[in-house]
């Protein structure tokens, strides 16, 4: 499959990257996430801010000092190592939860716009109905039966949040089947499969890719808010969601430092993720080429 | 400190928006010239059946809607039981074996759709041979028959015939007799000096026969009482509201109370046609701060001050200024509870291995948990029983409430599980708010020290209850609060044969504790009786079927345009006696 993209799309995306690695918040932005995944690769890996779950229960609710940067929380632990170990759980949530809901989405939207037809009207009938069912209701609806935990969380952000990224992928392929490439393709023999993964897709990839990115995002807001709502990870676990579930409570003491910390943890996250992915969709975009 | 300051301040505003925004939206304004008197229930409401009223916040509304034989006096302390729907306290036989109840004439149930033309009819003896039927009755799965069982004359024959098909309502039963619409006549098996206080208690409450019959399974969402308040709406999981019962047999206002109550005002509605007020509306406020910041708005009148809010509001037990130039209240109250974790005795593990309950005891830090969620209103409890109840001794040893690890690991050692080696993970089990969550986080990080893994389950307040009810919960937090002022009210939560789904959620049974608890049953209050308890406090400190936490004091605030309120846990029933002062709540509520 990465051969044919390759092939097919080599201009499109050297053009992109060279047009991203000229804007500077872009770069600035990618660096960003690069910093976020490689601390949470490291916190995953226990190499640093290993204090997140050591109790200190004389040390409880300490203001920021230069031994705990962003105080301390209920139970004396470094809040800062507890956000940076946040961001493990976010970027999880984050890639599993839009990449299984990118997966869905683009299978499904694949299918419908390619067959069209009976196909097309089940899938559309299907993703109709999901979507009138406010999103966030369906999501806590399904944390509420699944019962909290990474890996429901995962789950619940997947099954629920996929009929953006259908519906994309399905106006995409019904704009595509018709082009001569693809009938080229039919001509020569090839299966629907191949029609649909190797020809059609890769000239997708750009869209999926914004897709994902947009859905990137707002799986980690609904971690933040299921966790928040008590929905979200099992109790234990660090997340910026539970901190300010905590911070709730904490602010009538005067305790700020926790809500600080996951917000501007999630802040840059979210900023740096929705920056980047306007810089590549303006690079992707076939309409701006030129300019 | 001052960047501290503005940061804080500005984030409370920006949560405290956030949450008037949604509480706004669900509990409308009450105007200040409704007589309505406002409170929170601080769990989800499970329905308003008597026969399920196993826990404070069903009791706390139940205990308007209807209304048993009798009633705690308001103001007296000690506690003292005073008729209600009878209408005198019993008279007993020389055996203690016979008691003859009168009750009042002219008791109407509520009016209702269930009765001809929707009037309530008459209460008659008959009603309560039903009703306790209805409480024993195996179909109707009751965690309440614990009151009955085993203790009125052919009770528990009636029900085991009943499980098999065999019996019907229309069964006389030797212990329970109607003479005649006024006289109730009960017959124990043995002498029961718990039964005036159980008589007391919601469960015994009467209901009609008709409204159960229309309304079958629904019933529970249907009350029709006899007392003074009746329900007008109930919005799942949002609110209830009470209205006046226009056919309320009355009451007076006590015009006798404890040394002091004439000074704090208690007595000026001394002898004064009850109730109050119009309207009773209980909001069912989950978390700790939308009940807290409702409170300080003046839309709740009363409230326990959350832990979050404690020390800007009470040092040295005395109010800040800036409450009381509010006009704001405070009452403390020793309260007669017991907060512990329990474990399920069937579970294979736990239930099994004593010394691995010994480990997670003795890793247990009380004092912390004091401090950090209760701001140190309680004391360390070392048995089931707490302070002002018979029984409770301060100098009662548990050798297992030390916090020592070293001892807690040697005792996981001897358990077969050195440093949690072996132990699978564990689930325990708690209710859905912020608080709940953290508590259960504190005992995760407890049993974390020892290598025990726990994975919390958080879930609404009806379905935590399901849980224990159905034995399917491993661990789990929880309270007890008394139903009445006797030690064995707390000793029956760990009686053999109250297992679930009765009370004793911790199936947890000892032949020599049951002997024990039997005997002592026949026992009136006396110092051979405080013997039993004793012995029966020794052996659960040995076998730990709990570990017990803490009994709390409670710090309850109200605001200045309640008049009459006087606290007791015990006492359940306390709206009809509350006058709200409109005038005074016109002039208070502008300060708010």
């Amino acid at each position: 499959m990465t051969s044919a993209q390759n092939t097919q799309g080599r201009s499109l995306w050297a053009d992109a990257i060279r047009k991203i690695k000229k804007n500077r918040i872009a770069v600035v932005s990618f660096w960003i996430i690069i910093a976020y995944i490689g601390l949470a690769a490291l916190c995953a890996m226990d190499l640093v801010f290993t204090s997140y779950s050591l109790v200190d229960n004389t040390i409880p609710y300490q203001a920021p000092s230069s031994a705990h940067w962003f105080g301390t929380d209920l139970f004396g632990r470094d809040v800062l190592a507890r956000a940076a170990h946040g961001t493990v759980t976010s970027l999880i949530v984050g890639f599993v939860g839009a990449g299984l809901s990118v997966l869905i989405g683009t299978l499904l939207g694949a299918l419908a716009g390619y067959f069209g037809g009976l196909v097309d009207e089940l899938i559309t009938w299907f993703y109709s109905t999901l979507d009138n069912i406010p999103y966030i209701l369906l999501l806590v609806a399904f944390s509420f039966v699944s019962g909290p935990g990474l890996k429901t969380l995962c789950l619940a952000i997947g099954l629920t949040s996929w009929v953006g990224h259908c519906r994309l992928v399905r106006s995409e392929f019904i704009k595509q089947r018709g082009q001569e490439y693809v009938q080229g393709a039919f001509s020569m023999g090839a299966s629907h499969a191949r029609r649909i993964f190797v020809h059609i897709l890769p000239n997708t990839l750009h869209l999926i890719l914004i897709s994902f990115s947009l859905g990137f995002v707002s799986a980690i807001k609904s971690e933040v808010i299921l966790s928040y709502l008590g929905l979200g990870v099992e109790p234990g676990t660090p997340s910026w969601g539970m901190m300010i579930s905590d911070a709730k409570l904490e602010l009538s003491r005067g305790v700020w430092w926790g809500l600080a910390a996951a917000t501007v943890f999630m802040f840059f996250l979210v900023l740096a993720f929705t920056l980047f992915n306007d810089a590549v969709r303006d690079a992707t975009d076939p309409k701006l080429r030129d300019k | 400190m001052n960047l501290n300051r503005t940061f804080s301040r500005l984030a409370i505003v920006f949560v405290a928006l956030s949450f008037l925004g949604i509480t706004l939206g669900c509990t409308k304004k009450n105007s200040a010239k409704e007589n309505v008197l406002n409170n929170a229930i601080t769990a989800n409401l499970k329905g308003m059946d008597p026969i399920y009223a196993n826990d404070a916040y069903s009791n706390q509304v139940i205990s308007n809607i209807y209304e048993p034989l009798f009633e705690y006096h308001y103001l007296k302390r000690p506690l003292e039981l005073q008729p209600l729907v009878a209408s005198a306290m019993p008279t007993a036989s020389k055996d203690g074996l016979t008691h003859t109840i009168k009750i009042k004439k002219g008791i109407k149930f509520q009016d209702d759709e269930a009765f001809p033309e929707g009037k309530g009819r008459d209460l008659t003896a008959k009603d309560f041979i039903y009703s306790w039927k209805r409480l024993a009755d195996p179909a109707n799965q009751s965690d309440g028959f614990w009151i009955f069982d085993g203790k009125i004359k052919g009770l528990n024959e009636w029900r085991e015939k009943m499980g098999k098909g065999e019996a019907s309502y229309e069964d006389e039963i030797e212990g329970l007799q109607a003479p005649d619409d006024e006289t109730l006549v009960i017959k124990l098996t043995k002498p029961y000096f718990q039964l005036y206080y159980v008589l007391a208690m919601n469960y015994s409450a009467p209901v009609p026969k008709e409204a159960v019959d229309k309304y079958g399974k629904e019933f529970i969402n249907h009350p029709v009482g006899t007392g003074p308040f009746k329900l007008d709406s109930w919005t799942r999981n949002s609110k209830v509201v009470l209205v006046k019962n226009p056919t309320w047999h009355g009451g007076k206002y006590p015009s006798e109370g404890e040394e002091g109550d004439d000074a704090r005002g208690l007595l000026k509605d001394a002898g004064k046609d009850l109730p109050f007020v119009d309207k009773v509306v209980y909001s069912e406020i989950i978390e700790d701060q939308p009940r807290w910041l409702n409170f300080m708005k003046g839309k709740l009148d009363i409230v326990i001050i959350p832990k979050d809010n404690f020390d800007t509001s009470v040092s040295g037990d005395k109010l800040s200024k800036d409450l009381t130039d509010k006009g704001l209240k405070l009452e403390i109250n020793e309260e007669p509870d017991v907060t512990y974790m329990a474990f399920n005795m069937l579970d294979p593990i736990l239930g099994k291995n004593l010394e691995l309950r010994r480990a997670i005891s003795l890793a247990t830090d009380t004092n912390t948990l004091l401090e950090r969620f209760y701001n140190g209103r309680g004391v360390n409890a070392l048995s089931p029983i707490p302070p002002g109840i018979d029984g409770y001794d301060k100098d009662f040893k548990n050798p297992y409430k030390e916090f020592n690890i070293e001892k807690a690991k040697e005792h996981l050692k001897k358990a077969g599980y050195p440093d949690g080696k072996g132990l699978p993970e564990f689930e325990y089990s708690t209710t859905n708010s912020t608080t709940a969550r953290q508590m259960a986080e504190y005992t995760q990080q407890n049993l974390a020290a020892l290598g025990i893994k726990i994975r919390i389950a958080a879930t609404s307040w009806p379905q935590f209850t399901d849980k224990l009810r159905e034995k399917k919960a491993q661990m789990w937090g929880i309270a007890w609060s008394a139903d009445y002022p006797d030690a064995e009210n707390f000793l029956q939560l760990l009686y053999g044969k109250n297992v679930s789904p009765g009370p004793n959620s911790a199936n947890y049974v000892n032949k020599k504790f049951d002997e024990l608890y039997e005997k002592a049953l026949k026992l009136p209050p006396s110092p051979e009786r405080t013997v039993i308890y004793k012995q029966m406090k020794e052996i659960f400190v040995q076998d730990l079927p709990w570990i017990p936490n803490i009994h709390r004091k409670a710090y309850v605030l109200y605001h200045g345009w309640i008049e009459n309120y006087k606290r007791h846990a015990i006492i359940n029933g306390e709206a009809k006696y509350i006058r709200v002062n409109l005038n005074q709540k016109a002039k208070l509520a502008e300060k708010l």
